[in-house]
């Protein structure tokens, strides 16, 4: 919480003197929270819109969805870090320095919101009196904390799924993702209205830059508090030497603090391994599997023991083109005592000698039309040795 | 068999051959190729014609008559000599072929002159690139349609296929992907085509195409996988018979899952990613259908193994973080349905009251500046307001009209746990800045108007 001006009490002040209003440290703080807050928006809500065009482009720009997840998530790393050190700030504040918790909402703040909307209405003369943080400011305040708050749980339930359905059921997974989600419109549509509103359009207010505000930004916005200071009431600060001996309670317990925050932290973004880094297998089956026996147009094998129906029937397929009614070169293989016959160079089959038989003698080295395979005259030569049975 | 491998059809017919021959050409008289069927089918149409190639393989050289004729060409009458241009002369030209493979090779670009768009589509076909690769089995246009016997495919008026070619796509694609049609024979979607003859359900070209078919293992088509089911499956007609959801898409897409998918289909098409799309659930030829007793995904274990595949260590709660394409209602994810009304309220809510208070705000900065130029003659805008700049203590406006103001704003909060330090000094500092607030007013309100 935001420590108390420290301006020296003066009882008449000089008119051109400003006030101090943002230590170094808690105009830094913003600027982070600046920077991550947008990124957060940004990278955030580009991804709850996804397939929209503007979110396209934009994740486009940030080089890709992965990439985008990525950014979102090292900006929620940056800010979850200065969460911790804006707690150990303000218990800093709380336990050492006993500032007055400027910050905290109390009943006042609701009058002084009600003061400002009767006199908006007409039905009071002036707007309420407003010290160091009005309503406008600790609403604010408030919606950053309910919403970091709120981002962290839904953040971690969505980082670690598996995690989060160990302890309670599946359907917060999905839960936290619609929470994550309405939570960051609202979070960017009041900053949008409330904040840039009261503190760019209403009235540029440099003071979280530079830290100060005139004496006249002064009397506009913080009468309250502007009147404490001039009337020397502001928040002293305590004596040197027990702000050290605070301290030195209070930096180790603090060192310990962080350090376990820091650790949850560390725990949150590396809690589980989610899922496999591989893709996941598609088809497992054989691409070219040939159905067996492959489907051939192929002539059915031969039985080869005798004439009729056997040897037969395979040489009025292979044969029977040229030497069936053809008969060419005299020789006719259409009937068995047409072979035996034989053509113009004599007996196509000498029972009982394949040598002799002018078929075996023609087929053996090849290269007839009607061409038998080697199966095949194996099996011709062994029915002639067998004394080529017709039946 | 010769060592000789390099054989050659040279069919020498004798004498009363040419004669029957020149016969039968005379008798059917030559057709627009110069050469007619019966003259090829006299030789072609005797069974048993057999080219022996060179490395022994034979490959049948009759003709089926009556299947030729049953054909898709053979039903318009096509001449043999439309496809196999070089053979209306006899003696034919030498022709030698090194296999089976290397015959159907040579004489599948036969198809080329009447088929070219379908041809040089298959260019662009994962066939076509397997065989570019060196695996000469992958599918040429014969392969696939047959030759001699080739059937018809489509409707000829409409062109669109015909339901019985449907379900033979598949059985011709089994004949080289055998192990992939067994998974599909039993899956909800072949089932439905081999057992009933299904027309809603998809055959393999559905998918896959025809015949500039892609190749499905790459990162391009797993990406865009998802839009090839949603092809029937967000057709409210093809899907009502069936009682299925066409909400499947825009919840896949919607959740996390499909939301990395399709950015990554959209932006980087050929990137890889590990996010799965609908077959790495559903299963790919295996498809199931989800009310399936034993292997449905509604059978909660069957969906926490299939969660598992990608998130080894989920639990039996896990399944429940995907919603199962159900939009989030008060029935099917009640927790999701609460959440969201939950901020449909909060939002408009605090966005609403801040949206009033700012109008307020406005209203009254412009209506003051409005007045202010209005009144310029008259002087200072707020009747009531003294003049800007005057001192604060000015006693007018001092009269208590809101008498429980005076103390509240600068009453500091004090908070319990205040130190002793603090409290000393806040009694000091309340009569100190009493009276100041009152009568500060008016000119912090002239002033403000510069701010604006």
């Amino acid at each position: 919480m935001p420590e108390p001006t420290a301006g020296p009490p003066a009882p008449a002040p000089p008119p051109e003197r400003d006030y101090i209003r943002f230590d170094l440290s808690q105009r830094i703080e913003h600027v982070i929270l600046l920077l991550t807050f947008t990124t957060l928006a940004i990278t955030g809500l580009a991804q709850k819109f996804a397939t929209e065009p503007l979110s396209e482009s934009i994740i486009r720009i940030l080089g890709g969805i992965e990439l985008t997840r990525r950014i979102h998530r090292l900006a929620a790393i940056i800010l979850m870090a200065e969460s911790i050190y804006h707690i150990v700030a303000v218990l800093y504040r709380i336990i050492v320095r006993r500032s007055r918790l400027t910050m905290f909402p109390v009943f006042e703040d609701f009058r002084h919101l009600l003061q400002d909307v009767l006199f908006y209405l007409g039905r009071r003369k002036r707007k309420a009196h407003l010290g160091r943080f009005g309503y406008a400011e600790k609403v604010e305040y408030f919606a950053v904390v309910w919403g970091t708050v709120i981002m962290a749980i839904t953040g971690f339930m969505m980082w670690n799924p598996i995690a989060t359905a160990r302890l309670v059921p599946g359907e917060f997974i999905p839960a936290a993702k619609a929470a994550h989600g309405a939570e960051a419109i609202l979070a960017v549509l009041a900053i949008l209205l409330w904040h840039f509103y009261n503190v760019h359009i209403r009235h540029l207010n440099r003071s979280i830059f530079t830290g100060r505000l005139t004496r006249e930004e002064m009397q506009h916005e913080h009468p309250a508090e502007l009147a404490a200071i001039d009337s020397g009431g502001a928040d002293p600060l305590p004596p040197q030497a027990l702000i050290r001996r605070r301290q030195r309670v209070f930096f180790p317990i603090a060192a310990v603090f962080s350090a376990a925050l820091l650790f949850a932290v560390y725990r949150f973004v590396t809690f589980e391994e989610t899922a496999i880094t591989t893709i996941p297998p598609a088809e497992t089956a054989p691409i070219f599997l040939p159905q067996t026996p492959t489907p051939l147009p192929s002539p059915a094998p031969f039985a080869l023991t005798r004439w009729a129906g056997d040897i037969e029937d395979l040489l009025a397929e292979r044969c029977g083109a040229c030497h069936g009614p053809a008969a060419m070169g005299g020789l006719e293989l259409s009937s068995y005592a047409a072979a035996l016959r034989g053509g113009n160079r004599g007996p196509a089959v000498v029972p009982g000698d394949p040598d002799a038989s002018i078929l075996v003698q023609i087929q053996e080295p090849g290269g007839h039309p009607g061409q038998l395979t080697e199966t095949e005259i194996a099996g011709i030569i062994a029915w002639i040795r067998a004394g080529a049975p017709e039946r | 068999m010769s060592p000789r491998l390099r054989l050659i059809v040279v069919l020498t017919l004798g004498a009363g051959s040419i004669f029957f021959l020149v016969s039968q050409v005379a008798r059917a008289g030559p057709d627009a190729q110069g050469t007619g069927n019966d003259a090829c089918l006299a030789c072609h149409g005797q069974p048993g014609m057999v080219l022996t190639l060179e490395n022994g393989e034979q490959v049948p050289l009759s003709i089926d008559r009556d299947a030729f004729a049953a054909s898709v060409h053979g039903e318009q009458g096509f001449a043999c000599v439309l496809c196999h241009t070089d053979l209306g002369d006899y003696p034919h030209p030498a022709f030698s072929a090194a296999s089976r493979r290397d015959f159907n090779l040579q004489l599948y670009q036969a198809c080329r002159p009447c088929h070219q768009p379908e041809y040089e589509r298959t260019l662009d076909s994962v066939h076509e690139r397997a065989r570019a690769a060196g695996m000469s089995e992958a599918a040429i246009c014969t392969d696939c349609h047959g030759a001699h016997d080739a059937p018809r495919m489509t409707n000829p008026e409409s062109g669109i296929i015909l339901p019985e070619a449907r379900t033979r796509v598949a059985g011709t694609c089994a004949r080289c992907h055998s192990a992939i049609y067994d998974k599909y024979r039993d899956s909800v979607h072949g089932s439905a085509l081999i057992g009933e003859g299904n027309p809603d359900v998809p055959t393999c070209i559905d998918c896959h195409g025809v015949h500039n078919i892609e190749d499905p293992t790459t990162a391009a088509f797993r990406l865009r996988s998802p839009l090839i089911c949603a092809r029937c499956h967000t057709d409210p007609e093809r899907m009502e018979p069936y009682g299925l959801s066409t909400q499947v898409l825009n919840t896949y897409v919607a959740d996390f899952h499909g939301t990395t998918v399709t950015l990554f289909e959209r932006l980087t098409p050929d990137a890889e990613t590990n996010k799965p799309v609908c077959y790495d659930c559903h299963g790919v030829h295996d498809i199931q259908s989800i009310r399936d007793p034993e292997q449905g995904l509604l059978v909660r274990e069957n969906l926490l193994a299939r969660c598992q595949r990608c998130h080894p260590d989920a639990t039996a709660n896990f399944p429940d973080a995907w919603l199962s394409h159900y939009i989030p209602s008060a029935d099917r994810a009640p927790l999701v349905y609460t959440v969201n009304l939950f901020y449909k309220i909060l939002i408009p809510g605090v966005l609403g009251g801040m949206a009033l208070v700012v109008a307020l705000d406005l209203t009254w900065r412009v209506r003051s500046r409005l007045k202010r130029k209005a009144g310029g003659t008259e002087g200072p805008a707020a009747p009531s307001a003294p003049p800007a700049g005057e001192p604060p203590a000015s006693p007018a406006s001092t009269p208590t009209t809101e008498p429980p103001s005076a103390p509240g704003p600068m009453a500091a909060p004090a908070p319990a746990g205040e130190p002793p330090a603090s409290t000393s000094s806040t009694p000091t500092m309340d009569p100190a800045a009493g009276p100041s607030p009152d009568d500060d007013a008016s000119p912090a309100e002239e002033q403000e108007e510069g701010h604006a």
